[in-house]
């Protein structure tokens, strides 16, 4: 319905004064309405600019006073930085961001970072409405935009990055932030705190717990199967921080978390990334056995093969657990020897810490091997620092015990006497403190170890074993006849027992290699800075 | 000092209402030339069947625009300008000020946006190509000169700067020397202000002659060849003790 003439049409006329002189500034203060910020519900508040961002004078180089400063420093600073033309803005107080605080130290806080180019093209103006019904008008002078801030943790970009792979796994993601916090004293070690810290934490964990469900692979099972007893019944991850807190602090917890955080990491691959891993036997335990038995046999004290493969890592890492052991090491290893192509396939974390360790093991290993190979005659000498040297590089890891392996053991080199790998028989000779994973091998055992009598593997007999049907053997009689012929170095000689040909592994290559030689004793020249073998005849 | 940084909250709890106003830039230029109380114009908010009607009037001695160069442009301001009301929806805005004693106070919460637009007019379209005008005109400009510069390099027998200069140092003299223990207590001063210092610097401080002055130093002092502190002189370990700025100098032995 249309009206005629302006009807229903009311207005009032109001003043509109713009103050001249005004000492006030007038700003806003802007907050995002998801924030539900209520102003008149704040009981106080505290404001003030943030001046983290000023750079003092002084601040940032080395501080005055008379020690260590120079004269006229800053002068020449300032004439330096003006030569290269690095302009540093001006701290303008107006332009730094505020900080406000409402409700005291408990409540929340707000950095209100300051709008540029609000006063360019146009003017913002507050109206007012006065008592006397007149509008008065004020320019704005600067606008804020107030943002709360976070008072819990928030996880860095890296982190976030991390958890973010791991999303569909982790559903607890309260042990997210309660690793970092953990991995962060760990670094600023103090343990009233992490003691305050964990206590704090104890009940949240046991209310974690209860609603906790943490998706674990085959991984995580076993790990914790290999893990301490001491862990009461933690079967997922949040077991971990618990067993920190029971645990001794220095060694389990940082056991512990190296391994916390080496599953997390470890999480990440798929199931497609250990289609490639050299493993030497997949299944069959019993190969396994017989596998580690042969090497053990095989092996001696001597110099550590530079090459490292699948196979010889699991048996050094079986070494390396029961380093410290002398009795009992066979069976040990033989277990470990058991587990470790198991574990590899997984990529087990104790593997993964072990391996780790190792790293710098088998390089000190190399090193201490590449020394034994330049001086096989100085066996003794060798061996011995080499091996101290070793021993003493090697991490205490723990060591498995197990007694049952022994009979395992012997059948094993039982088997390996028949066998077609030489054996080399030189180990009695060996000094006591040389361990190379080979040499979980009976033969060191018999040396090292005091009275291993059920244990020691019994040597296959001394000297050449019958050749086996393969083209090229490893037999003394073949060295023989290399070293008469012309004078080599070890190198050449190890080129001519190639690996993929004689069926050794690098390391047991090295071992035998090593041992016909000490048997041999052949003569030593030098030839292009280059120590050569030969025999005559 | 709890003052500082206090912010007053009356404003907020009572919950006072205040508009937040866009307004041209011309406009603002205008009420700035506001005299007397500062009354710059009329607000007429109007109900219109319903729907709120806000404009704006601007006072008649507020029209005039002066143009760059303050000359009376001719242009005038427009006069009318409805406000266009606008909501505070996404954000929650509040007006706080700041007094030069750096007090601050919400004075309130801005229930209501609105813009002011100046009505179409024949006058608003003047002012408008006043205003492009204005910018149009590049900023720097180039001028044709009719004539050479010529006063600003002439040949001088000597500069004036190079006579004050020789004229002070006449004055100076040449370095005389003093008393090397005179020297030892200047430069031990010295020292205790800072650690290094260069020779040049030294130099200058103690006005000695620079062999003398090296003599000296070799006996007390060691030279820092490398290092950060490259090519300075610093005194001798059992010379200095910098905790935290003693004061007492150390005895030579001469």
């Amino acid at each position: 319905m249309a009206s005629l003439g302006g009807s229903s049409s009311s207005s009032t006329e109001y003043i509109v004064r713009v103050p001249k002189n005004t000492s006030k500034k007038y700003s806003i203060m802007a907050f995002n309405s998801g924030d539900k910020v209520n102003c008149s519900s704040w009981t106080q508040a505290r404001m003030e600019r943030d001046m983290s961002n000023r750079r003092m004078y002084g601040v940032e180089e080395t501080e005055e006073g008379a020690a260590g400063s120079e004269f006229g420093k800053k002068q020449r600073e300032e004439a330096r930085r003006k030569k290269f033309g690095i302009v540093t803005r001006e701290f303008k107080v107006e332009d730094q961001p505020w900080i406000l605080k409402v409700n005291g130290k408990a409540g929340k806080r707000f950095k209100g970072t300051k709008k540029g180019g609000i006063t360019e093209n146009a003017s913002y103006y507050i109206f007012t409405q006065c008592p006397d019904g007149a509008f008065e008008a004020f320019p704005v002078n600067g606008w804020y935009n107030f943002v709360p801030q976070a008072k819990h943790r928030t996880l860095t970009a890296e982190e976030a990055e991390e958890e973010w792979g791991r999303r569909n796994k982790v559903v607890n993601h309260f042990s997210i932030m309660l690793q970092r916090r953990l991995r962060e004293q760990e670094r600023g070690p103090d343990d009233d705190d992490e003691e305050g810290e964990k206590g704090g934490k104890k009940k949240k964990k046991k209310g974690g717990r209860g609603g906790d469900l943490r998706i674990h692979d085959l991984e995580d099972d076993l790990e914790l199967s290999s893990d301490e007893s001491d862990s009461s019944g933690g079967e997922d991850g949040d077991s971990k921080p618990k067993k920190k807190e029971g645990d001794v602090k220095g060694k389990g917890k940082k056991k512990k978390k190296k391994r916390g955080s080496d599953s997390e990491a470890n999480e990440d691959s798929d199931d497609g990334d250990f289609e490639g891993l050299e493993v030497d036997y997949m299944s069959d335990e019993s190969s396994s056995e017989e596998e580690v038995g042969e090497e053990k046999a095989k092996s001696n004290k001597e110099a550590v093969p530079k090459g490292i493969d699948e196979a010889s890592e699991s048996e050094e890492e079986s070494e390396e657990e029961k380093q410290n052991e002398e009795e009992g090491k066979e069976e040990e290893e033989e277990e470990e020897g058991k587990k470790t192509p198991v574990q590899t396939k997984k990529k087990r974390d104790s593997s993964g810490e072990s391996d780790t360790s190792e790293d710098s093991d088998i390089d000190g290993e190399a090193a201490s091997a590449l020394f034994m190979k330049r001086t096989p005659p100085k066996r003794g000498g060798g061996r011995g620092s080499g091996g101290s040297s070793r021993t003493g590089s090697r991490p205490g890891t723990p060591s498995i015990d197990s007694t049952s392996t022994s009979n395992t053991l012997r059948a094993a080199a039982s088997k390996l006497e028949q066998g077609k790998r030489q054996v080399v028989g030189g180990s009695s000779e060996s000094p006591a403190a040389k361990r190379l994973k080979m040499e979980s091998s009976s033969t060191a055992v018999t040396t090292q170890s005091p009275a291993p009598s059920g244990k020691s593997t019994p040597q296959p007999p001394s000297g050449k074993s019958t050749p086996s049907s393969s083209d090229v053997q490893l037999t003394e009689e073949a060295v023989r006849r290399y070293l008469i012929r012309k004078p080599m170095t070890t190198k050449d000689l190890l080129k001519k027992f190639q690996t993929k040909r004689t069926g050794l592994s690098s390391e047991q290559t090295v071992n035998v290699l090593a041992q016909i030689l000490k048997r041999l004793n052949p003569e030593r020249k030098n030839v292009n800075d280059k120590m050569h073998f030969y025999l005559t005849e | 000092m709890s003052e500082k940084g206090e912010v007053d909250l009356t404003g907020a709890k009572q919950n006072t209402g205040v508009w937040l106003v866009k307004v041209p830039k011309y406009l603002s230029q205008q009420w700035a030339k506001a005299s007397g109380r500062g009354e710059v114009g009329k607000l007429r908010i109007g109900k219109n069947q319903g729907k709120a009607e806000v404009e704006f009037t601007l006072n008649e001695d507020l029209t005039m625009i002066d143009s760059l160069g303050n000359k009376p442009s001719g242009v005038q301001a427009p006069r009318d300008h409805p406000f266009t009301m606008q909501t505070v929806g996404g954000q929650t805005l509040a007006v706080f000020t700041e007094t030069q004693s750096e007090r601050i106070s919400l004075e309130g919460l801005v229930v209501q946006r609105a813009e002011c637009r100046p009505a179409v007019s024949e006058n608003y379209m003047k002012l408008k190509r006043l205003q492009i005008e204005e910018l149009s005109k590049p900023v720097r400009l180039s001028q044709q000169l009719e004539k050479a510069v010529t006063t600003n390099y002439k040949p001088v027998a000597n500069h004036s700067y190079n006579l004050e200069y020789d004229r002070k140092k006449k004055e100076e003299g040449k370095r005389a020397r003093v008393d090397k223990q005179q020297v030892l207590d200047m430069l031990f001063s010295a020292f205790e202000k800072h650690q290094y210092y260069n020779i040049k610097d030294l130099v200058d401080i103690t006005k000695q002659p620079v062999s003398y002055l090296k003599e000296i130093l070799r006996d007390i002092g060691i030279y820092n060849v490398k290092g950060t502190h490259k090519n300075t002189w610093e005194l001798k370990p059992e010379y200095r003790h910098y905790q935290g700025g003693e004061e007492e100098e150390k005895e030579t032995d001469d």
